[in-house]
């Protein structure tokens, strides 16, 4: 807490009181990347108390009774899934940190990386030594330039000084970690798309089964986890499951970090327990929406969006809510879609996203969804739209619903369903009068 | 494990795809990606279906259905491609209901939105799975309004195939293809979602096997350019039959119409070549059509060639034969002829009372294994293989056969439907596990791209080889007899002879005795001497692998095994040449070589029997027309021992006639009835002979084992080692027909005269250059072309059939720049 | 491939890289280097030639045409060349919200240039990008391997004016929320009106 005090440093959630910040305690803190910096404030005590005083299995039991859910949107639990991992066999095994970060709307990887890379890092340690691996690599999009720097003098820095290596921190435990920098592709933050892409094949996903513990990168047992899903670890071994599993909710524990963007006064990351209400982030952390607000997506671009009501801001963030009421809790991205933004506009700029994005693969995405809906929007947008060109284009979209390879189709088809059932009124005023309902075209201030 | 499809029940071994399942049972899902032989990957999603399966609790038991009792259904909350699932004990399986209908439906307009739909113009019209699918799936019409995606609509990808961008469903299967059944990733998708498309940027698509992607393309995206616009599917014959371009005995679908063939196409048969086949069996039958084909036979009349009857013909053959004692008269057909040929062959010469009787080309050591013989099964499931040769060039489909065996999947039982649809055990990207594998050979051959280890030992010391390699393998006997016993110890000259490390030596021999199931592959440069022979089959034997012998020809194993021979090695084919008053040869031109044809004019007769009025034809008394390879029925036997089917196409050939033909036409001019006089008498011998009925063959052909001591076989040639300064390799193209073959003649720029970089800068030539050489003999035409592959002071060139693989001399003198440039197609 | 006989390879003279960027992965995931080495090509001479696609490729044992497949997949590598100064502007949804779309027609005016187009003298070129993960301090331009983020009228003019100078301006911090540089005191009087106290 004492790096407060100076007014110049960031101001977070941390000031607060209701809130403790643990994984951006150092985001935001200038020079906090360097090792010396980390190792000044408690860094890699977790991993050495990992390496040192448990095994392995003890430390997935640790992570499994902290009840953590990956982080990078589906929400699997992070226990079970190291627990997939084949007995020791003597083929290498591998860690993959996803640190893909693509999904509009979501940007809390990217500040873990820049300013606090060696949390990551002691991340990675404790999970390589619980799946008892000795390879670790992250995939960072290929954007995060800074990023990608900071890690690899990071990992650097940590080889020097016997942190990673043959040895990690003195142990018989062998990590080394290569950062893997993507090239702009949101595909390859699906899990068997970024291990087609690190293993220099073209990004499309791949078949499963195999699964990744199974046959992942390079056909050998593979876990593949969000970079925030390692963070959280290091805290929990630090401190303990009952600590994270004391906050959120009945199926969603721990903190977790939120991010808000889109019109509202405080846009950012801000780390809150799990099942905090949208409310209080968008008015208590992030300073409520500026302007009137119709509606906004829960958690990323790809998460079906709610209109502005008080039963959905209300509603806890947790992963559980979400998914029963025609949602997702996704990556926390929370976008605050003003009134004045025309629904029509701006889902073609979610489609025409997902459009870009498709892989190719399979026919519904990239015949329906990289095809043949933005031009339905591009129409509607020109005045030409029809009354049966909605019908076509909902009875299209439920076509790509639940057929294509991977979930990308889905992450764009249901947004726009959700947009139907909620703003159909604003498709229907653009296709009845040729015009949208808003028209507003001066989002740029100052 | 107990599937429901429909209203069908069936069991299934674990890991079926259920797409198979689905038709197994008799029902259809429209797919396109999925492709026999390939990995499945799911990307069309035409094969959605409704799956579902019962579930067990904590305890192990099902959970029931509480109304019926019955383990309850749970179903998948999407629809599943049934390619890429797999069958789950009690799983249900609707295909059939209004909700799968949709989706179909939906998919079959998703693919079609980009589609140009230009069928009446599109040579896949009529047998595309896209037209098909779309009528069966479809509603018939189009919701998308907007302009298609508008592609390149003729994009040559090689000289051999176009691509029509726009028609192009994304499949995947070409691209698949190329990755998983070569291991040559020439063709890829470039760019991604609605704007993927397939290219390459390689210069043209360098791979022996390319033209299979026309055969496995669902639509008219890739077409096969010698066949395009040349006719409607529906107005095809499909003759069924065995690619005689080489030993492998590929099974083909000869497309014909109006007489001409058309195209050729890959047939299946799970023991040989799946469903591929090589471009040189592929796109190699244009000569068949060549203008300049002889269509009746011709008599020399005052000096003169000039067209008479059959019967003419054999009149004059007979007169003329008559006035000479019988065991003058050579008899010689070329390795490509049919068993019934064969027989027919015998016949003749039997009634002629002449020894004189061969084959050719005839490698001086057998064809057929004497212990051990390996399958290409055996070869496609083997965890060590050595190969001496050039497989690629001798037997392509082996070639492909190595590749599964580095894949490491046995083949997929069959099906009630046929081969499996989607074998799950296939995947995409895979692995080829070159460590299995080691490639010996005087220069780079194509197959050391996927070789763990690799040897280039010096041209002719192939028996060099095997002796240093069995010196190895009786060392490591003695150590593991004796750990005191001393390491391997070769002399300088022997070290040289392996052309690798003695350490990668030692590791290649460990690893076939180690090995379950090891294969030798033999090929042409050690059958060109006995000793050569002998020592790899010593070696095979030492390290326990069984052997594959690469004959030369499509039917070299048959006849040798028929003994199409001579009775003397004076008789052997040389010897008949030389010594032979009078003499019928089948489809061998030895006049080539000009010292060869002053002999052969003064011969007191002179028979050919060819497609071609060849150097050979040119003096002889009378020619014959021949049936080409694609017009004749009969029998084959390759490289396994394998008796496959010939089925001629309706090619209208003239008068042509087969072996068979001659010998009857000629026996009832003798008044004879020879046992070879018909395709049905000469598979009366054959039964009795092999035990095995030629007309009965089934469609993967039969596997034939002699029983006992084979026939003593008389040599072809004096077993020394001959030296040289060309060495002529094993072909893909047959070169003695590339020039009829424009496509295949643009494609490969010639026959090619590869020289050592080096070499080439001391004899001021150039890449690409044309030139002329005498080669033993020979005169040579051919395209220079710069490779670093070949030893220096080498040069190679394709085999003919006069000129058979191995070392020969060339007269450097002669070489000369050809001012004739060659004529280069395209 | 023509052209791989005139241009010496790029990789030549830089072993110590090309060992450093191979020996990240394992010999028998060779392949992987693909995307690094792309990357390095990239950088250097802002576009990968067809003469570059294939020297990769036989650096990491791939074909061109796949090496091609690979690179074209991803955004951030181009077969024509981009300026010397490669103007990346967000276009998706957050940023879109805080005027990008305005942003970007102000960039259009200002140089001449669109979506896909290097200017004359091959300093600038424009693309607009997909989101950049700086939803939260949008509208952003990336520069080449820099994100500029808070992209005000002022900043964008200070911005360009700075690079045709060839003046490369350190980004200005432009965070939100648990990693702002705001306004504390703001920020707090806001909280303590919210009422509430305990920490949870
Ligand atoms: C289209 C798509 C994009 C994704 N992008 C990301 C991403 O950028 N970062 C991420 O961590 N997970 C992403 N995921 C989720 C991953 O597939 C995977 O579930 C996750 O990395 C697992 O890590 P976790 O268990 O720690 O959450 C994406 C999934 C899909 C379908
Ligand atoms: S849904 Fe299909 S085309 Fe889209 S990204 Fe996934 S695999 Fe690729
Ligand atoms: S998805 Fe193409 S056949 Fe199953
Ligand atoms: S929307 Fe622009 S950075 Fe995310």
């Amino acid at each position: 807490m004492s790096d407060v005090a100076d007014a110049t440093t960031p101001i977070t959630s941390r000031h607060d009181p209701r809130y403790e910040v643990v994984m951006y305690r150092h985001v935001g803190i200038d020079g906090a990347w360097t090792l010396d910096y980390y190792r000044g404030h408690g860094g890699y005590a977790s991993a050495r108390k990992a390496l040192t005083t448990m095994t392995p299995a003890q430390v997935i039991d640790e992570v499994k009774a902290s009840k953590l859910r990956g982080r990078g949107g589906a929400g699997f639990p992070t226990g079970v899934k190291w627990s997939f991992m084949p007995p020791v066999d003597g083929r290498q095994r591998l860690l993959v940190v996803n640190a893909d970060e693509s999904e509009p709307g979501s940007f809390k990887d990217r500040y873990i990386m820049e300013d606090d890379p060696h949390q990551l890092i002691e991340g990675i340690i404790i999970g390589c030594y619980a799946i008892q691996a000795t390879k670790a690599f992250i995939y960072i999009r290929g954007e995060y330039g800074l990023g990608y720097r900071r890690l690899v003098q990071a990992v650097e820095e940590a080889r020097a000084a016997g942190i990673l290596g043959k040895n990690a921190l003195g142990s018989d435990v062998e990590v080394d970690i290569t950062v893997h920098r993507g090239a702009g592709a949101y595909i390859c933050g699906e899990e068997t798309a970024l291990m087609n892409s690190l293993e220099g094949l073209r990004g499309n996903p791949r078949l499963k089964p195999p699964f990744p513990a199974q046959a992942g990168v390079y056909g050998l047992p593979t876990t593949i986890n969000n970079v925030t899903t390692m963070t959280s670890v290091v805290h929990i071994i630090e401190r303990g499951a009952d600590w994270f599993a004391s906050m959120g909710t009945e199926d969603s524990k721990g903190t977790k970090l939120y991010q808000i963007s889109g019109t509202v006064v405080r846009p950012g990351v801000y780390e809150l327990p799990m099942g905090a209400t949208f409310r209080e982030l968008i008015y208590d952390l992030a300073g409520g929406p500026k302007g009137e607000a119709k509606g906004f997506f829960p958690g990323g671009s790809s998460t079906p969006p709610f209109p502005w009501r008080d039963e959905f801001l209300d509603m806890p963030m947790d992963y559980g809510t979400l998914a029963n009421s025609g949602s997702m809790l996704g990556t926390g991205g929370v976008i605050v879609i003003p009134k004045e933004k025309d629904i029509v506009d701006a889902m073609y700029n979610v489609v025409r996203f997902y459009a870009h994005e498709s892989c190719g693969k399979c026919t519904p995405c990239r015949e329906g969804i990289s095809t043949w809906l933005p031009k339905m929007y591009q129409k509607l947008l020109a005045g030409l739209g029809t009354r049966e060109d909605l019908d076509l284009m909902e009875d299209m979209v439920r076509n790509t619903r639940g057929t294509a390879f991977c979930p990308l189709a889905d992450a764009c088809a249901m947004p726009v369903q959700a947009s139907f059932k909620w703003f159909r009124d604003e498709y229907e005023y653009l296709v009845d009068h040729g015009t949208p309902m808003y028209t507003k075209n001066d989002w740029w201030e100052a | 494990m107990k599937v429901t499809i429909n209203d069908v029940s069936m069991d299934f071994a674990p890991g079926t795809s259920v797409i198979d399942a689905v038709f197994a049972a008799g029902y259809d899902v429209p797919y396109f990606c999925s492709q026999e032989y390939m990995s499945p990957i799911g990307a069309c999603r035409m094969c959605l279906a409704r799956v579902g399966a019962p579930r067990k609790d904590r305890e192990g038991n099902w959970i029931l259905d509480e109304e019926t009792g019955e383990p309850k259904i749970f179903y998948f909350p999407n629809m599943m491609a049934t390619c890429t699932t797999q069958v789950m004990e009690g799983m249900v399986v609707d295909t059939l209901s209004d909700d799968v209908k949709r989706v179909q439906n939906g998919m079959v307009e998703f693919t079609l939105i980009n589609h140009p739909l230009d069928c009446p113009v599109c040579d896949k019209g009529g047998a595309c799975e896209l037209q098909d699918r779309a009528y069966e799936y479809g509603t018939g019409e189009s919701r998308f309004v907007f302009d298609k995606r508008h592609q390149e609509k003729h994009h040559p990808l090689s000289e051999v195939i176009t691509l029509d961008r726009e028609r192009c469903i994304h499949c995947k299967r070409c691209v698949r293809y190329f990755e998983e059944v070569p291991g040559d990733g020439v063709l890829d998708f470039i760019e991604r979602g609605g704007h993927t498309y397939i290219g390459t940027l390689e210069d043209g698509l360098p791979s022996n096997f390319t033209g299979n992607i026309t055969d496995i393309c669902p639509v008219g995206a890739l077409l096969d350019t010698t066949s395009r616009f040349r006719g409607r599917n529906w107005e095809y014959d499909h003759t069924r039959s065995t690619g005689m371009d080489d030993a492998g005995g590929s099974a083909i679908v000869i497309d014909a119409r109006t007489g001409r063939i058309e195209r050729i196409k890959g047939a299946l048969n799970p023991e040989v070549n799946k469903t591929w086949i090589d471009d040189g069996t592929r796109f190699g039958h244009e000569y068949v059509d060549a203008d300049d084909r002889l269509r009746s036979p011709l008599v020399r009349k005052d000096g003169e060639l000039v067209p008479a009857t059959w019967e003419e013909a054999a009149q004059v053959v007979r007169d003329r034969l008559g006035g000479l004692s019988g065991k003058d008269i050579g008899i010689a057909l070329r390795a490509d002829a049919t068993l019934e040929e064969g027989v027919a062959a015998k016949a003749l010469a039997e009634a002629l009372g002449t020894g004189q009787l061969d084959h050719a080309p005839r490698p001086a050591a057998s064809v057929v294994p004497q212990q051990a013989p390996a399958t290409l099964t055996d070869l496609a499931t083997a965890d060590a293989i050595f190969v001496v040769g050039d497989v690629t060039e001798e037997v392509p489909i082996a070639d492909l056969r190595i590749k599964d065996a580095l894949k490491g999947v046995t083949p997929p039982e069959m099906m009630a439907h046929g081969v499996p649809i989607a074998d799950l055990r296939l995947k995409e990207h895979p692995v080829f596990h070159r460590e299995r594998l080691s490639v010996a050979a005087p220069y780079r051959v194509d197959l050391m791209k996927h070789a763990g280890r690799t040897a280039s030992y010096p041209a002719g010391g192939e028996a060099a080889l095997f002796a240093a390699l069995q010196a190895i393998a009786e060392a490591q006997d003695a150590k593991a007899e004796d750990a005191e016993a001393a390491a391997v110890q070769l002399d300088d000259g022997q070290r040289a002879a392996l052309g690798m490390s003695l350490a990668d030596a030692e590791a290649l021999v460990r690893g076939l005795r180690e090995a379950d199931n090891a294969v030798v592959v033999i090929g042409g440069f050690v059958l060109a001497t006995r000793a050569a022979a002998a020592a790899a089959a010593t070696f095979a034997k030492a390290v326990g692998a069984k052997q594959l012998i690469l004959g030369p020809m499509a039917n070299s194993y048959g006849l040798e095994l028929l003994h199409v021979g001579p009775s003397h090695d004076r008789y052997a084919y040389p010897g008949m040449l030389e010594g032979a008053r009078a003499l019928i040869l089948s489809n061998l031109d030895p006049a080539q070589d000009p010292d060869v044809r002053a002999t052969l004019e003064q011969k007191d007769f002179l028979v050919v029997h060819d497609l071609f009025l060849t150097e050979t034809a040119k003096i002889a008394d009378v020619v014959l027309p021949a049936r080409s390879v694609y017009e004749r029925d009969g029998t084959t036997v390759n490289l396994e021992g394998r008796f496959l089917p010939l089925q001629a196409a309706p090619v209208d050939a003239g008068e042509s006639e087969d072996f068979v033909g001659v010998v009857g036409a000629l026996g009832d001019a003798l008044g004879q009835r020879l046992e070879g006089r018909s395709v049905r008498s000469a598979r009366r011998v054959l039964r009795k002979r092999f035990e095995l009925d030629p007309a009965e063959l089934g469609p993967s052909g039969e596997l034939y084992r002699p029983k006992g001591r084979p026939a003593p076989r008389v040599s072809i040639r004096s077993d020394e080692a001959v030296g040289g300064n060309v060495l002529v390799t094993p072909s893909m193209l047959r070169v003695e027909y590339l020039e009829r073959n424009p496509h295949l003649l643009a494609l490969s720029g010639g026959s090619r005269l590869r020289v050592n970089p080096a070499d080439a800068a001391q004899h001021g030539l150039g890449d690409g250059e044309a030139v002329s050489l005498r080669v033993g003999g020979v005169v040579r035409r051919a395209r220079v072309r710069l490779d670093a592959g070949v030893p220096a002071g080498l040069m190679l060139l394709p085999t003919l059939p006069e000129q058979p693989v191995g070392l020969a001399h060339a007269d450097l003198a002669t070489l000369t720049r050809d001012e004739r440039e060659l004529e280069v197609a395209g | 491939m023509v052209e791989l006989e005139t241009v010496p390879p790029f990789f030549a003279d830089k072993q110590e890289l090309l060992d450093e960027i191979l020996g990240r992965y394992p010999e028998y995931g060779r392949r992987s280097a693909v995307m690094p080495l792309l990357r390095e090509v990239q950088h250097a001479e802002r576009y990968v030639s067809e003469a570059r696609l294939a020297e990769i490729g036989e650096i990491v044992g791939m074909h061109a045409t796949e090496v091609k497949g690979v690179m074209s997949f991803y955004s951030e590598y181009h077969g024509e060349p981009v300026g010397t100064y490669h103007l990346q502007v967000c276009s998706t949804l957050s940023c879109s919200l805080a005027g990008s779309d305005e942003l970007y027609d102000y960039l259009v005016e200002k140089l001449g240039i669109v979506n896909g187009e290097v200017d004359a003298e091959g300093r600038f070129s424009l693309q607009k990008v997909e989101c950049l993960g700086s939803c939260g301090s949008g509208p952003v331009i990336q520069v080449n391997d820099t994100y500029y983020e808070r992209v005000s009228r002022s900043r964008c003019d200070a911005l360009i004016e700075a690079l045709s100078r060839d003046e490369v301006p350190e980004p200005w911090r432009a965070r939100g929320g648990d990693n702002e540089g705001a306004d504390k005191a703001d920020f707090l009087m806001h909280t303590v009106a919210a009422g509430e106290g305990e920490t949870r």
